[in-house]
């Protein structure tokens, strides 16, 4: 269940931190170029690591079974840039498929 | 939700195509909160305000994984940064104004920073913004509404291979970063770091700290060995 503090301290970081970024780090940031180029490529591997805790684990133990299989499809698809939707549905229907021949 | 392919200006089906994928967004991330045992109502208020599904996907992730509530936020927190990485590159090109300027700000976002900073004059960058984000909005909301009345009937979500799709979302936010070299270093790392640190640190370390794979695919040595 979210918590109504959870969401208020969500909407605080994920607002406030365009208004830091907008107004108060931008000229600062444009003098750092090592730092931005790092800061620009913290979703890469923050979004990568929380795609691995939904892919092969399950609570603190890794387990490995459809749910990997769809999201290596899911990859490819990316890769060749398929469209948002067809990633999904590929994802979602492989994972399936698989649960129910196994 | 693309950054490098996106178009100079949003055609139509642009326009469709990127409302669709928030649709599709919307009602996936919708789904996965209730599954998660959060009440509809309260999903889709939370939708609605914190409006930014990849740092919900890192709240869930943590707190699925067992995570303490403050880890699963910071986890959320730390997925959000890029948000304020776009709104210092979109702001100074917009036309001058506190109010105008901290509205679009507030609405940065991967696809429509992506296409305003193309746009040759001010008045353009605000126009192009605004109508990548009304067609970003419309999907959204819809798609929160409908995954809101889903995620209430949808049943056994596994069986579906649903849990499959919010991994799947995810890679599809990020793939055109994926496909940069950097990027892909960094996505590779903070993978690694996760899938080690996972079975022996707290439930939600491993997604904080995993940044540190970008700090590594920014490091020196990697910039002067190219």
């Amino acid at each position: 269940m979210m918590s109504v503090a959870t969401i208020v301290a969500l909407v605080i970081g994920v607002w406030g931190q365009r208004l830091i970024g907008a107004f108060a780090l931008g000229p600062w940031l444009d003098r750092q170029p090592r730092l931005t180029r790092m800061a620009g490529l913290i979703p890469a591997a923050v979004v990568m690591a929380v795609i691995v805790q939904l892919t092969v684990a399950r609570g603190r133990t890794l387990e490995f079974d459809a749910r990997l299989v769809g999201v290596a499809v899911a990859g490819v698809l990316v890769w060749r840039r398929a469209p948002f939707i067809v990633v999904v549905l590929a994802a979602a229907a492989v994972t399936a498929a698989l649960r129910a021949v196994t | 939700m693309s950054a490098s392919a996106a178009p100079t200006r949003l055609s139509t089906i642009d326009f469709a195509t990127m409302a669709l994928t928030f649709f599709s967004l919307g009602v996936t991330l919708q789904v996965a909160l209730i599954d998660a045992g959060t009440s509809a109502g309260r999903a889709l208020v939370a939708s609605s305000v914190i409006f930014s599904a990849t740092s919900q996907f890192a709240w869930l992730a943590v707190r699925e994984g067992g995570g303490s509530e403050w880890a699963a936020v910071l986890a959320g927190w730390v997925v959000a940064s890029r948000y304020g990485i776009l709104a210092t590159s979109l702001v100074p090109r917009l036309p001058a104004g506190v109010a105008r300027r901290a509205a679009a700000a507030l609405n940065a976002f991967d696809p429509n920073v992506a296409i305003a900073v193309q746009q040759p004059e001010p008045q353009l960058v605000e126009r192009e913004f605004w109508r990548t984000t009304s067609a970003m909005m419309l999907g959204w909301f819809s798609g929160i509404a409908v995954g809101t009345f889903l995620g209430n009937v949808v049943g056994d979500t596994a069986r579906l291979g649903l849990d499959a799709v919010f991994p799947a979302a995810l890679l599809a936010i990020i793939g055109n970063l994926l496909r940069t070299r950097d990027g892909f270093v960094a996505g590779i790392a903070g993978g690694l770091i996760c899938l080690v640190l996972l079975p022996f640190v707290p439930a939600g370390l491993p997604i904080i700290l995993s940044v540190f794979g970008a700090a590594l695919a920014a490091s020196p040595r990697r910039v002067a060995a190219r």
